[in-house]
């Protein structure tokens, strides 16, 4: 625990032209935002079973030294008992806080864009198959994405998602966004002046939302009529995306997705 | 303008209200924000539970999950009419994380502990239900919390159910003293009167405080954290009025019970003395020993018996 930051860190995620869905870019990107304000380099590295790689069957994770760990909260763990923290300036009440709007955009933003792209008739034909199997040959493109689509499906049952409509779902995205919108106010960051783990999962969803290309337009409008939001997402990606060379791939790819997804 | 509202849920045990997290939200809201409610709790009739319950019937709408009962009932009766816009997020972002921390494991206490499900939540709720659906409804839902369970929580690196548990138990633990931070002192948790958060924490945490299981890991943790055990008896007085005293105010109410059963106690002895009083009077034995106990007890009760036994 007591190693330094390695040179070679490297994330892994789903191949970002052809594959990546919208909640693991979501994922990928709050990891990789965090990573940013700690100040700890990481390379991104696309592989198409970047999935089946990962331990917990979730992407992004990270490899560190000879350490595998995936998932935002445990990556969070991780590099505090490294020594880079982001959120040891908050007080108790504000760490409860924090951990509580997490939750909150856990339940609501992630799964609403699970809804979305899998239990979205539209969506589902047009984008999510196509999507998800492309790098593998008929049938078995097929076969792994019926499969994915038939986990997710289960688990919006048993959480109690599967009755509700397109509708309603974007009506708690437009919820969740309205108290996201009235914690971060006028100031720069959630906990005012240092951005924290939250401040990197908020980006990582309302980003991707904002660029990427679905069916429709509604979701990112959602997100679109709170501007301290967009502008939080801008000041974000200008502060700490922007700035690095290896990055401009990153933004430029995500610019291209805008057109490869349709 | 108040069309009559009725409330069908679980009914209670143990001095609560209701059993159900969900029902006992609904239930503490109504009493909270002022709604005349009926309430109709599930007994062994023939009204069987259609679907999941509560269910809020008014006039012809009928409204099936707290959140949306909830929000019928705030458009009319609003007891977050005083929450700045920051502490309406803080209160979605704090029901949440009731959601996902807490929720696993007490439906986990409730409905897969093997020995507090069958010694406790089966006949409980068996008892509530008609014949035959009783045989079925109770394993139907513990078998959905067990669904709910390993598909939210369960997927790898976790491979077995207990390693699950010992997760899940960890995540609500941290939660609750995660909620007694957040609570601190205060009464409620937005100052003094009680919110749409309360009524959740309230539901969420009443059941796992009050209902006797065999296995307890998480009730006793929760006893360790002083305040949200007061947070939920000052409701159940407040509000419910099912514990003992009925006439004071929540916050006197320990106090009072404290000088009742100090006085009974104080009767009783003074009752015991008056009957040794007789063969007292006659043997050589000084009263005065029993005197000192008395005054020692409790102020204003013993004037009576001392006068008694003063020669």
């Amino acid at each position: 625990a007591a190693e330094p930051w390695p040179e070679n860190a490297a994330l892994y995620q789903q191949l970002k032209e052809d594959q990546i869905l919208l909640s693991d870019n979501a994922s990928s990107l709050a990891v990789q935002a965090f990573l940013q304000m700690c100040n700890l380099p990481i390379r991104v590295i696309c592989r198409a079973n970047a999935e089946y790689m990962s331990p917990s069957g979730k992407v992004p994770f990270i490899h560190v030294g000879n350490q595998v760990v995936s998932e935002l909260g445990p990556i969070v763990q991780f590099v505090k008992a490294k020594g880079h923290s982001l959120s040891d300036g908050l007080d108790e009440v504000q760490k409860a806080e924090m951990k509580a709007y997490m939750e909150l955009v856990n339940n609501m933003l992630l799964t609403a864009e699970l809804y979305l792209q899998w239990c979205d008739d539209v969506t589902v034909e047009e984008i999510t198959h196509p999507r998800y199997g492309s790098p593998y040959p008929w049938p078995l493109n097929r076969i792994l994405s019926y499969q994915k689509q038939w986990e997710v499906r289960r688990k919006m049952k048993a959480i109690g998602w599967a009755g509700k409509t397109l509708e309603q779902v974007l009506e708690d995205v437009d919820q969740c966004c309205h108290a996201l919108s009235q914690r971060l106010g006028t100031q720069p960051y959630f906990f005012n002046k240092q951005p924290t783990e939250l401040d990197a999962l908020v980006f990582g969803h309302l980003f991707t939302i904002l660029t990427t290309q679905l069916i429709t337009d509604e979701l990112s409008e959602k997100v679109k009529n709170y501007s301290n939001l967009t502008a939080f997402c801008r000041r974000i990606e200008q502060q700490y995306f922007e700035g690095h060379e290896k990055d401009s791939s990153t933004v430029a790819a995500r610019s291209s997705k805008r057109s490869l997804l349709r | 303008m108040a069309a009559p509202m009725e409330l069908s849920c679980w009914g209670g045990d143990w001095g609560l209200p209701s059993l159900h997290p969900e029902s006992l939200t609904v239930m503490a809201y109504a009493k909270f924000s002022g709604a005349p409610l009926t309430v109709n709790t599930i007994n062994n009739s023939w009204r069987a539970p259609k679907g999941d319950l509560p269910v809020l019937v008014s006039e012809d709408i009928v409204i099936s999950q707290p959140a949306k009962i909830l929000n019928f009932l705030r458009k009319q009766y609003n007891a977050d009419y005083d929450l700045s816009a920051k502490q309406g997020a803080d209160t979605l972002a704090y029901i949440a994380l009731l959601e996902e921390k807490l929720l696993p494991a007490l439906l986990h206490t409730f409905w897969i502990e093997a020995e507090n499900y069958c010694s406790v939540t089966k006949p409980w709720f068996a008892s509530k239900i008609a014949f035959p659906m009783s045989l079925y409804l109770p394993g139907k839902m513990s078998r959905e919390a067990l669904n709910r369970i390993l598909l939210t929580k369960g997927g790898p690196p976790l491979y077995s159910l207990t390693e699950v548990e010992a997760q899940i138990y960890r995540d609500a633990k941290e939660c609750l003293n995660l909620l007694s931070k957040r609570l601190g002192t205060s009464q409620f948790f937005f100052g003094d009167t009680p919110t749409t958060l309360d009524a959740f924490v309230f539901g969420f945490l009443a059941p796992i405080y009050k209902v006797c299981f065999p296995r307890v890991q998480l009730q006793e943790h929760l006893k360790q954290l002083p305040n949200l055990c007061r947070f939920c008896d000052d409701i159940l007085t407040c509000y419910f009025r099912l514990t003992v005293s009925s006439h004071a105010p929540a916050g006197q109410d320990t106090a009072d019970a404290n000088l009742q059963k100090l006085t009974q106690l104080v009767n009783k002895e003074s009752n015991l003395i008056e009957k040794m009083d007789d063969n007292l009077r006659k043997s050589p034995q000084h009263p005065s020993r029993k005197l000192t106990t008395l005054k020692l007890a409790a102020g204003g009760e013993e004037s009576s018996p001392m006068s008694r036994l003063s020669p």
